[in-house]
């Protein structure tokens, strides 16, 4: 039986491949992010203590649930990479620390992932991982649908900046191999998404306490996703400029290079031409486009 | 599993287990960013030189560390393939000595050092004490629910495998479960008088 585990196509950037300044950047981003998402206080202050246990055995479970193995066909079988149902069962905030805490693990323990790089492993899955996984749920209810596609987009999310910030660092992926690496993570993403929908159905099921009741979107919540977005995009962009192959060859992957909508509009190539000094072009658009997004998605999404 | 015989290193006997995990910690950073900072022959030979004195000061077994080393090496070899592929043999050297050194670096102070010392020198130096706590409770319950994973994955061996859904059942049962027992852990800790952060 072939061992074909796509989630070893890792993630997890080891030390040597990313560039002081790349790793640098990314420490200094994720860490004050964490911190900040650490030190929040709950609504109700002895959740805290209760929920601090709660995260460590979640974390345990992350790396237990991992040897299980899911057949997905031709001999290969894939695991739950875990960031999408930890933020849909603990909420995003919690599912970033526990995974925070599964990379640290990780990259002493079981070298995978470096220790610089960890700035850059945390931003791309605890993060921003965690944050696409969450977001389809939170905007438009949780279903199969918004379930299966946070899990796809937290995998696709994380394996792109992975190679972004590769590409920053000046390790040639380029052509064939990029375009490989890209089908393997899609691939990755669509078992995650599929993962994570069955292991959801079967806790329904087993009609477990965990279950968080969606509960309507306060003006706090929404504000926090927002500014964590914005950093997203902001960070997405200034990646970007950095490596427009990866992100173009993406672009053409999904299709979007033929004759796009958006090359006419005023976001066209991912800069705000009209407007702002040259370095401030790109962040703006990313800003712009997230504002247009989250407009259409709250104006189409249910009102829960 | 892996972590284990770590964890049994990291209690061993010697200078370099006695240092403080500070001290490891800071010496563990300095290579890491000299490695990374300063990626040329000399640097490498001096950070050989020294995990490699280091290695033998600890008394530990030296290839015993070097296996736990290569297991960067799956991921470094296709990024060093690609590059040599791409007609740059001299990189391709490199990342893959720069990222086994740095791994090796990381096995050594992880073998050399319990957790509970790291995670108190991460406390000290004004980590998010909730950040630490999981990182402790993550590793105390490692074990328990990797062994129950493990029970499972052997059921299912002796049922013919798991498929798909199964195995989202399981991985389901598997997360009820460690959150039972994740509340039951924490009403014996309000038991014992536990506020916030261990003692």
């Amino acid at each position: 039986m072939i061992h074909a585990n796509y989630s070893n196509s890792r993630m997890h950037i080891p030390d040597g491949f990313l560039t002081p300044p790349v790793w640098l950047t990314l420490d200094v981003i994720s860490v004050p992010v964490v911190a900040w998402v650490a030190r929040r206080r709950p609504a109700v202050v002895s959740d805290l203590d209760r929920r601090v246990p709660l995260m460590g055995v979640m974390g345990a479970f992350v790396f237990a649930a991992q040897m299980i193995n899911f057949p997905v066909g031709l001999g290969a079988s894939g695991h739950l990479l875990g960031g999408t149902l930890l933020a849909l069962m603990l909420g995003p905030g919690a599912a970033a620390i526990v995974l925070t805490a599964v990379l640290i693990l990780q990259a002493l323990l079981f070298q995978d992932g470096g220790v610089l790089a960890l700035g850059a492993n945390i931003f791309n899955m605890a993060l921003a991982g965690v944050l696409l996984g969450y977001l389809p749920s939170r905007l438009f209810g949780r279903n199969m649908v918004t379930i299966f596609l946070g899990g796809m987009l937290s995998v696709l999310i994380s394996g792109v900046l992975a190679l972004a910030e590769l590409q920053t660092s000046g390790v040639a992926i380029t052509g064939h191999p990029a375009q490989v690496a890209l089908l393997l993570f899609a691939l990755t993403g669509i078992v995650e998404g599929a993962i994570t929908v069955v292991v959801i159905r079967s806790i329904e099921r087993l009609n477990h306490t965990a279950l968080r009741s969606t509960s309507a979107t306060s003006l706090h919540a929404r504000l926090a996703v927002i500014g964590a977005a914005a950093v997203l995009a902001l960070c997405g962009a200034w990646l970007a400029s950095g490596a427009p192959d990866s992100l173009q060859l993406l672009a053409s992957n999904v299709g979007l290079d033929a004759e796009p909508v958006w090359t006419h509009s005023p976001l066209a190539n991912y800069e705000v031409s009209s407007l702002g000094p040259e370095w401030a072009r790109r962040p703006a658009a990313g800003l712009l486009g997230l504002a247009f997004v989250y407009t259409m998605f709250s104006l189409g999404g249910k009102k829960r | 599993m892996h972590h284990r015989v770590i964890d049994q290193w990291s209690r061993g006997v010697s200078p370099l287990h006695a240092l403080s995990a500070g001290v490891k910690l800071a010496a563990l950073l300095g290579i890491l960013i000299a490695i990374s900072a300063a990626p040329t022959y000399p640097t490498i030979i001096t950070a050989s030189g020294l995990l490699t004195i280091a290695a033998m000061v600890s008394g530990l077994p030296f290839t015993g560390l070097l296996s736990r080393a290569a297991f960067v090496l799956p991921f470094t070899a296709i990024f060093a393939l690609l590059t040599w592929w791409s007609g740059d043999p001299e990189r391709a050297l490199l990342l893959v000595a720069k990222s086994f050194l740095s791994g090796f670096a990381a096995v050594l102070f992880a073998a050399t050092t319990p957790l509970a010392a790291w995670t108190n020198t991460l406390r000290r130096c004004r980590f998010p004490s909730t950040l630490v706590t999981v990182i402790e409770f993550l590793y105390r319950y490692l074990f328990v629910v990797a062994q129950q994973a493990e029970t499972m994955r052997w059921a299912a061996r002796g049922r013919g495998g798991f498929r798909f859904d199964a195995a989202g059942g399981a991985v389901g049962a598997l997360f009820a479960r460690s959150w039972q027992r994740a509340d039951g852990i924490h009403r014996a800790m309000l038991a014992r008088g536990f506020q916030g952060t261990p003692k």
